[in-house]
């Protein structure tokens, strides 16, 4: 079995780390990879939702994957969405 | 490109030559990383005071900074809670629901305030925290009665034992992780300050519980709002890398350099800072003082 917390904790600490890399490189060099950087920040807390949420899935608990699954879809909603 | 204009617009409202601006930013980042770190205080509430007043960066561009260093520090520090098992991972989850709802409300209704409202806002949100660091924190014990779904445990390293909380009035905790969502994505915190208080004395979760679940949430509510400000342009794209790296670098030498026992003079001296900007804040937003 998959232990969640440490799966959960990997994800957090390589998606910030690689998103202050790749910002950090940018802004030695481009704004689109300093633009890749940021987005990779900003998706390293969806991706711990989508873990989370699968985890619970697996061992059927509904309840949880279905708030997941909520969390998720307001995340999608608010990044099609834009101002200006 | 957005950071081009941006850079023409940062070099005439700060006067501080372009080059020195992502410095400055880096070298306050360190400062209120460690700062935030040693007094359990999110980077978020220092680093939007300084981007705001010191900096004059405008509002929106600020608070969109600001989230971002929210999710980069709460994340890093949400990675080794979880691994202690100190989140409750489950009622993270239920409440994480009403904090992104107001997180991404906020983050809208945010683009269509006028920055008068902001500054007013992060003025009542600084004396709040304020209040909130002058209060000595609970340290009663919460005992389990072992029923309800969503009680947790925790093992309290200080204490030497494993602690078992159940928790108490959820609707209450629903409402205030909503408005806390909301405020976030307005004023660009993280919104801890608000959960916090509310977890421990009305949910009665032991303030450790109560506090590394909240950070937990916080990276995904920040997220929420800040993808709303990068779609719409708004995270300046240059002063982004050292923002994050300062409040990172920060972090990292605050947890190891002072150990939190020895921040009680340390705590009342930030209350009394904070309500000043506080004060100064509401005094801009009502056109009183042009700082």
């Amino acid at each position: 079995m998959v232990n969640v917390e440490e799966l959960i904790s990997w994800v957090l600490r390589t998606g910030v780390l690689s998103g202050v890399a790749i910002t950090s490189i940018g802004f030695f060099t481009s704004a689109e990879i300093a633009w890749l950087g940021v987005l990779v920040l900003i998706s390293t807390p969806f991706m711990r939702v989508i873990m989370a949420g699968a985890y619970f899935l697996s061992r059927k608990d509904l309840v949880y994957s279905a708030l997941a699954a909520y969390v998720i879809m307001i995340l999608v909603i608010g990044s099609f969405l834009r101002i200006i | 490109m957005v950071v081009d204009r941006r850079c023409k617009v940062l070099k005439e409202m700060v006067g501080l030559e372009e080059s020195l601006v992502p410095v400055a930013i880096l070298a306050f980042g360190i400062f209120a990383g460690s700062l935030g770190a040693m007094l359990g205080l999110g980077g978020g509430v220092l680093m939007i005071i300084f981007l705001l007043l010191a900096l004059n960066i405008p509002a929106h561009q600020a608070v969109a900074l600001s989230l971002i260093a929210v999710i980069a520090s709460s994340s890093m520090a949400g990675s080794v809670y979880i691994k202690d098992k100190m989140t409750n991972l489950k009622l993270a989850m239920v409440l994480e629901a009403f904090t992104v709802s107001g997180a991404v409300a906020g983050a809208f209704l945010a683009l269509s305030l006028p920055v008068s409202a902001i500054q007013a806002l992060l003025g009542c949100v600084l004396f709040y925290t304020s209040i909130t660091m002058f209060r000595e924190r609970e340290t009663e014990r919460f005992e389990s009665s072992g029923c309800g779904s969503l009680e947790g445990e925790f093992y309290d390293e200080q204490a030497c034992r494993t602690v078992k909380y159940d928790v108490k009035n959820l609707e209450i905790g629903a409402v205030a992780s909503l408005i806390a969502g909301a405020v976030s994505g307005i004023v660009g915190i993280g919104g801890g300050v608000i959960k916090v208080p509310i977890m421990n004395i009305v949910m009665k979760i032991p303030i450790k519980a109560a506090a590394a679940t909240s950070n937990f949430m916080v990276g995904v509510t920040a997220a929420a709002s800040a993808v709303i400000y990068f779609q719409s342009g708004l995270v300046d794209l240059h002063l982004a890398a050292p923002t994050i790296m300062g409040i990172m670098i920060g972090a990292y030498m605050g947890t190891r350099l002072l150990a939190k026992s020895r921040s009680a003079v340390l705590r009342k001296v930030l209350a009394v800072v904070l309500a000043f900007f506080g004060m100064i804040l509401l005094l801009k937003a009502g056109g009183i003082l042009a700082w």
